[in-house]
């Protein structure tokens, strides 16, 4: 309970610090909305030819991207610092959060605000409901399918960037990783076959924060339920030992640096 | 009661060593090379509850990295430490709600939102309760002289304002210790003071311990009793700061004005002349060798006293005198 309330209170001074900026702020929101819609663009002009790709249709597809739009767009504006851990950890940057008492990876996390993603939430949020699968029950497999995306997104970048521990650099990896799970969380995995469809349940989970959930939107089945929790699980699980195991190895370093 | 206890604290890093050039980073690519770095090498040292210790040295010397082991930052290579009844890199949380710390290159305040939105969420992370934390706020706005500052964006405090600030966001959960690394980099003398008056201040009265790392020989005067100076890893001098004094503070510089001209030859037995001019001296002698009153005996034999000057060389000559001695040993 401390811990939430500790969590509202950085998410609160996040938000005042990007209201600092208010023009920033906003346009971040704004511009995000429209870049979203216009990668959207190329499914009406592909569905304008076709009816259908292997079972997915146009409104199946807004509703993968409003899952994935909404989970990546919680994620950033929540816990902002997920696409840059590797640095914080690479420039010694840890020390502000083991000084102070409170679960460390989680502090990191949400101590940075990414605006765009609000844009990515209301994005998100309004594809959803255009796809037509707006219901009680289908809101609430949302709102399971979202949650699970977003803990997918967290944990797998955490995994990625706590090997700076080790390696000490991992900005261009982990930037490959979030591309190769960002762009195939897009598509449905029917597209590909079943080596792929494997490789995206686990090793570049794209499938747990794209089809899945969506499938899982479309009609409830017990499988979808199980692959979703428990792939959240096993990666939030994987993240938290590998940053905690890491931990040990931390340098710190000698940066001038600032919280912003 | 002791507040710190360390025993033999060993910290090493390992450091990649590369040849310059192209070639030389393409072996290095599939044969890498290292060096291992001992940062701090076996230091034992304990404080008491409440004392004002300051842990000197020069770059390089082992300071932060200590500071670091000692809020559970970093974990040893090996040794011990115990702070304020914790092992801090394993109970690094628990021991974080009893300590504070101010690392003066790593601000911890907001930089783009007034100070007081930092101390509120620090309020939240030290599960103050609101009434508690406005309390603690007024205290340290009147301690540290800040209430004027505290609604202003924290990228618009000059750096004093804002190292006033910092050391006020650290005290706000009541600390029992307070580990402060390098707070007076790059302040001007007066904000020194302002920072230096507030922690003595805290000291006295809410009975915090503080452990001051410094380049500045001028916060080990103001604020310490006792000093660890430490070199290459390994604590070179323990003592207190009035027997630092007492011992190496042997030397005196004296300047004396004569109302006529001093001769040209002018000479003093075991004593070294540094300037003489046409109406003045300036000489130094060490008071093991030569006796104070036969020195002044001399100077007053010599012509009329206008004005005399005796004065100690400052504290970092006599600190960078004990790093000299130690280095070759240590090195």
């Amino acid at each position: 309970m401390k811990n939430i309330k500790f969590l509202f209170a950085l998410w609160k001074a996040n938000l005042q610090a990007a209201l600092e900026f208010r023009a920033a702020f906003l346009t971040q929101i704004i511009f995000m909305m429209i870049n979203n819609g216009a990668y959207f663009m190329f499914w009406f002009l592909y569905f304008d030819k076709f009816k259908n790709v292997r079972g997915w249709t146009l409104q199946d597809m807004m509703l993968l991207y409003g899952i994935a739009a909404t989970a990546w767009g919680l994620a950033a504006y929540f816990f902002g610092h997920f696409t840059t851990l590797g640095e914080v950890i690479a420039n010694g940057r840890l020390d502000y959060y083991l000084s102070l008492p409170k679960p460390v990876l989680l502090h990191v996390l949400a101590s940075k605000s990414l605006g765009s993603g609000m844009g990515d939430v209301i994005y998100g949020i309004g594809s959803f409901i255009l796809s037509g699968y707006l219901s009680w029950d289908g809101f609430l497999r949302y709102v399971l399918g979202v949650l699970a995306g977003v803990c997918i997104f967290i944990s797998f970048l955490t995994i990625i960037q706590s090997l700076s521990f080790w390696l000490g650099n991992t900005v261009a990896l982990s930037q490959i990783a979030l591309s190769a799970l960002l762009t195939f969380s897009l598509y449905p995995s029917a597209l590909f076959n079943s080596a792929t469809k494997f490789v995206l349940l686990t090793i570049i989970p794209a499938a747990l924060v794209g089809t899945v959930p969506a499938e899982f939107v479309r009609s409830f089945t017990w499988s979808s339920l199980l692959q979703m929790s428990a792939g959240a699980l096993i990666f939030l699980v994987l993240a938290v030992s590998m940053f905690r195991s890491g931990l040990r190895r931390y340098e710190s370093g000698s940066a001038i640096q600032v919280e912003v | 009661m002791t507040a710190i206890e360390v025993n033999q604290l060993t910290r090493a890093f390992q450091s990649k060593r590369k040849a310059a050039g192209l070639a030389a980073s393409a072996r290095a690519l599939f044969q890498p090379e290292y060096n291992t770095v001992e940062a701090v090498r076996g230091i034992s040292f304990r404080m008491e509850a409440g004392e004002l210790l300051g842990f000197i040295g020069p770059n390089g010397a082992g300071k932060s990295t200590t500071i670091k082991m000692l809020t559970g930052i970093l974990h040893p290579s090996s040794g011990g430490a115990r702070v304020l009844g914790f092992t801090p890199w394993k109970e690094r949380e628990k021991l974080a709600f009893q300590i504070g710390t101010v690392f003066g290159q790593r601000p911890q305040l907001w930089y783009h939102l007034p100070a007081i939105d930092t101390f509120l969420l620090f309020g939240k992370i030290y599960e103050l309760d609101d009434r508690e934390t406005q309390k603690r706020i007024d205290l340290l706005a009147e301690a540290f002289e800040i209430r004027d500052l505290l609604e202003t964006p924290v990228r618009k405090l000059s750096l004093g304002q804002r190292m006033r600030c910092e050391v006020a966001a650290s005290l706000l959960h009541r600390p029992k210790l307070i580990l402060l690394d390098e707070p007076s980099i790059g302040l001007d003398v007066v904000a020194k003071q302002h920072i230096r008056d507030a922690i003595r201040r805290m000291n006295q009265e809410e009975g915090v311990g503080v452990l001051l790392t410094s380049h500045d020989a001028g916060d080990l005067e103001a604020l310490c009793k006792r000093v660890i100076i430490v070199n290459h890893g390994q604590i070179v001098y323990e003592d207190k700061v009035s027997n630092l004094k007492r011992k190496h503070l042997t030397t005196k510089l004296v300047e004396v004005r004569y109302a006529e001209e001093v001769p040209a030859n002018f000479r003093l037995d075991g004593v070294e002349i540094l300037k003489v001019g046409r109406y003045g001296v300036k000489l130094r002698f060490d008071t093991d060798q030569t006796a104070v009153d036969s020195v002044l005996a001399h100077l007053s034999g010599v012509g009329e006293l206008v004005d005399i000057t005796i004065s100690d060389p400052p504290l970092e000559e006599v600190i960078a005198k004990i790093y000299r001695e130690a280095a070759p040993a240590s090195s």
